[in-house]
């Protein structure tokens, strides 16, 4: 087997799976494994959450903030364009 | 030690280490083959073409990352050619005809360098966490800053997929194609690019739709810009914009809304995980984010450039469409000009189309934890295609239905796209700031002041407008 390079974390030689451009099997899981980060399998994320963070109070100010923010200019937008159609501008 | 599965919504440690004792777990089971889905071999097939590509590249320097950097391109180069779009080209073309070249070259710039920042944090939290935007702020927000995130997202992306329509049967119109074909035909596009059933095809073809763009280039050529004057505007910033301070803001506004707007998060962020990026991979991603940002500005100031004739001999574009454009243009740039930005106006709107109803598809997905990626085939993942095909053809939908309030639309997509921007870049701002998301990754001090300006800057721009189109006199006139 010649081996082409170590990779920090795929070990890859001229023989593995793939490796000339054939299609990666199911049943070449070990191969599909190597170079897949093990938080990128679809079993992996439906099993793990990140969970809930708190956040602190300024963060929560904030975002209360610019909601406010957002509903208050989306009127403003409404009126404008309103006014705008309306005047045929 | 607790098991991830015993209770997966209260695991708080880093996903990584959670998910590596998950797969030592499988490994030592013996259930490798349960363990992985269609989409699992899909990815690994794409990542093991990259790992590949790297071993043999280092045989052929100095090019031999050429290959890598070809593999790992897409989700930076769409996202910014997806924005370029068919209400973003119009809001450049009325800005080159109705101030010329001046201080919007540089600040269409500006905007993009706007987008670059923010962009790059989306490639980075989605290589790192490998999840996508929406289903990191339900999870790590919860669903009250969740579903006021997804309202934003929903009514943005919907109003914008329906100007995408428009620009389609506008650009079209203008070589006498009726609108229910260019719909229809939009729509059959979409549904094609999607039945692949591999992302890696998807996003080649819609890469290859979307470089169409570069048809903004010859269409400005064609109208003989003055280069002296373009380069005085990019050093100077001069000559400033005269007229009425509320419909400055509002160009202003929308042409910020052509370059920066939340469905971009969503999207770049979803399609780096669909891409299966892992944070060595951030070089190129930064790089791929780069190229789009410089391709789609480089396009931008060429609509500029290809109206600003519509300027100098004082014809008021303000509420031109698409096809009006290109027929008041045709005088001074011909008619093969004036057929190329209606093309290149059809070919924004299609890409756009792919793209925006991609990211609402990916959101609701991630949301609703259902499959959501491009490599899963339809009967697998059919509601993240029904979604994704649906909202296409609701838009398309509205766009056809006679008397319509299309206008109504146009006038208003990108000034919303601003406005929800800052409440959704201050989450982007804290996600990527998360050390319990990002670990090494997070945002440095530089990162954080650019990303902290971008959005003092959007809230500004929001609120100069308010003021300008509340109390008109307020700015004088």
């Amino acid at each position: 087997m010649n081996q082409l390079q170590s990779l920090p974390d795929v070990q890859l030689t001229e023989d593995d799976p793939g490796a000339n451009g054939e299609r990666i099997s199911l049943e070449q899981s070990e191969a599909a494994l190597s170079v897949l980060e093990a938080d990128q399998l679809v079993a992996a994320k439906q099993r793990t959450r990140f969970g809930r963070r708190k956040l602190s109070l300024s963060a929560k100010v904030l975002l209360w903030g610019l909601r406010i923010y957002v509903v208050v200019m989306f009127g403003i937008v409404l009126m404008s364009v309103l006014h705008a159609l309306h005047t045929g501008h | 030690m607790d098991h991830p599965q015993d209770n997966p919504e209260t695991v708080r440690r880093r996903p990584a280490d959670a998910s590596i004792e998950l797969a030592r777990v499988a490994v030592a089971e013996r259930d490798l083959t349960d363990l992985l889905t269609h989409e699992d071999i899909d990815r690994a097939q794409d990542r093991w073409k990259v790992a590949t590509a790297r071993v043999e590249g280092k045989r052929v320097m100095p090019f031999g990352g050429l290959r890598v950097l070809w593999l790992l391109v897409g989700p930076g180069i769409l996202v910014f050619l997806g924005e370029n779009d068919a209400p973003s080209m119009l809001s450049y073309a009325a800005t080159g005809s109705r101030f010329g070249v001046g201080f919007f070259v540089p600040f269409i710039v500006l905007t993009f360098l706007m987008g670059f920042i923010v962009q790059e944090m989306t490639v980075r939290l989605g290589a790192v966490a490998h999840r996508g935007h929406a289903e990191l702020i339900f999870d790590r927000f919860g669903p009250f800053w969740g579903f006021f995130t997804m309202a934003d997202l929903v009514l943005g992306n919907f109003l914008t997929l329906v100007t995408e329509f428009i620009g389609v049967r506008a650009g079209l119109s203008f070589f006498g194609i009726p609108p229910s074909v260019a719909i229809g035909g939009t729509l059959i596009v979409v549904a094609a690019a999607i039945t692949t059933g591999r992302y890696w095809t998807w996003e080649r073809i819609t890469m290859g739709l979307a470089i169409f763009n570069v048809l903004f280039v010859p269409a400005a050529l064609l109208a003989h810009p003055a280069w002296a004057q373009v380069g005085h505007a990019l050093l100077h910033w001069t000559p400033l914009p005269q007229g009425s301070k509320s419909d400055i803001l509002f160009l202003i506004l929308a042409d910020i809304g052509a370059t920066v707007t939340p469905w971009m998060l969503f999207f770049q962020q979803s399609t780096v995980v669909d891409k299966g990026l892992q944070p060595r991979d951030l070089s190129a991603g930064r790089l791929d984010t780069l190229l789009g940002a410089l391709l789609a500005s480089v396009f931008a100031i060429a609509a500029v450039l290809a109206t600003v004739p519509l300027f100098h001999h004082g014809i008021r574009a303000g509420e031109f469409q698409a096809a009006q454009f290109a027929q008041a243009l045709e005088p001074w740039i011909g008619h093969a000009g004036s057929a190329l930005f209606a093309l290149g106006i059809f070919e924004a709107g299609i890409v756009a189309a792919i793209a925006i109803s991609t990211s609402s598809a990916y959101a609701f997905g991630e949301v609703l934890h259902t499959g959501h990626s491009l490599n899963r085939p339809l009967r697998e993942a059919w509601p993240f295609y029904s979604i994704l095909l649906g909202s296409a053809c609701l838009a398309a939908g509205l766009v056809l239905i006679p008397n319509a309030p299309l206008e109504f639309i146009i006038l208003m997509v990108n000034v919303i796209a601003v406005l929800a921007m800052p409440p959704a870049l201050t989450l982007l701002l804290l996600l990527v700031n998360d050390d319990e998301v990002m670990g090494n990754y997070a945002n440095g001090r530089w990162a954080n002041v650019a990303g902290v300006a971008v959005t003092v800057l959007l809230v500004c721009a929001g609120l100069g407008y308010g003021l300008a189109t509340v109390f008109p006199r307020l700015l004088g006139g």
